[in-house]
């Protein structure tokens, strides 16, 4: 499984990265980290994840706009929302979108690993 | 200030408090929670989440470095920069906003993080009355300043 983190947050990416590696999601690789919508679109058209983390509240590209593209681009990507914004509007707008799963901040990393099991599953 | 109530004010004082508990398993203390006038102190590592659409005005999370390197380590980060720092800050400033439309609505619209460092940065941000939280996480003092009203 080949994983595109994205959010702005440095120590969200490090950290997302961290629960793959050590919680035991021993067939995700992380191929890609993006800070905003628009790297994530440019690093996705090159590595092509299976699965990528997507943060909402972003500068350059909001989540929800990559979402649409990034589906646009590969109708079977599996996204993950990792966000702040757990408002049921938000959680539902991502879902309509094609998002698979919604994981709200601030979350523990078990949490981070079941959701990713979850929507890994979903494929 | 007036148009926000006690409930309102309460879900940031909740919100930080499930924030260091959830990342930290460590729930910090509230020190106190008052009115406040501009000349509010803060810590030297600000984040900054504008709000507009139903509510105009902000919230800032100041924090010194002592608590963000700790914070910082919890979570096995090794690289303990001024950088990093400020994006730790920011990320908890944009997670506080965040949470806050689960109460608030959605029409609560919420920037991307400012940050700034120096003590001055939470001044230059905060109006005449802004509501503080002060805290103690793990020994270390911080604070988190609400300044918003509701929009007709």
């Amino acid at each position: 499984m080949r994983l595109l983190i994205v959010d702005d947050s440095n120590m969200i990416r490090i950290r997302i990265s961290r629960v793959v590696k050590n919680g035991g999601l021993k067939n995700v690789a992380v191929v890609g980290l993006a800070k905003n919508g628009l790297e994530a679109i440019r690093i996705a058209k090159v590595a092509r994840p299976d699965v990528v983390t997507m943060d909402l509240t972003m500068p350059e590209m909001d989540g929800i706009e990559c979402i649409a593209a990034l589906i646009k681009l590969d109708p079977k990507i599996n996204i993950l929302v990792v966000s702040a914004l757990s408002d049921k509007s938000t959680a539902i707008a991502a879902l309509k979108l094609g998002a698979r799963g919604f994981v709200a901040k601030p979350f523990t990393d078990e949490e981070l690993q079941i959701a990713l099991l979850d929507v890994s599953d979903s494929r | 200030m007036a148009n926000l109530t006690e409930a309102d004010l309460k879900l940031f004082v909740d919100s930080i408090k499930h924030y260091l508990k959830v990342t930290t398993r460590q729930e910090p203390q509230i020190t106190s929670a008052f009115l406040g006038t501009g000349d509010v102190q803060g810590f030297e590592f600000n984040g900054i989440v504008t709000f507009s659409g139903s509510y105009n005005g902000h919230v800032v999370v100041s924090m010194p470095a002592r608590l963000l390197r700790e914070l910082l380590l919890l979570q096995h980060e090794t690289d303990l920069s001024d950088g990093n720092l400020l994006d730790a800050v920011g990320e908890i400033a944009n997670t506080l906003a965040g949470n806050a439309r689960k109460t608030l609505g959605s029409g609560l619209v919420i920037s991307v993080p400012v940050k700034m460092q120096g003590a001055p940065g939470i001044k230059s941000r905060v109006r005449k009355h802004p509501f503080v939280i002060t805290l103690r996480w793990n020994h270390h003092e911080a604070m988190v300043c609400v300044d918003m009203e509701k929009q007709d």
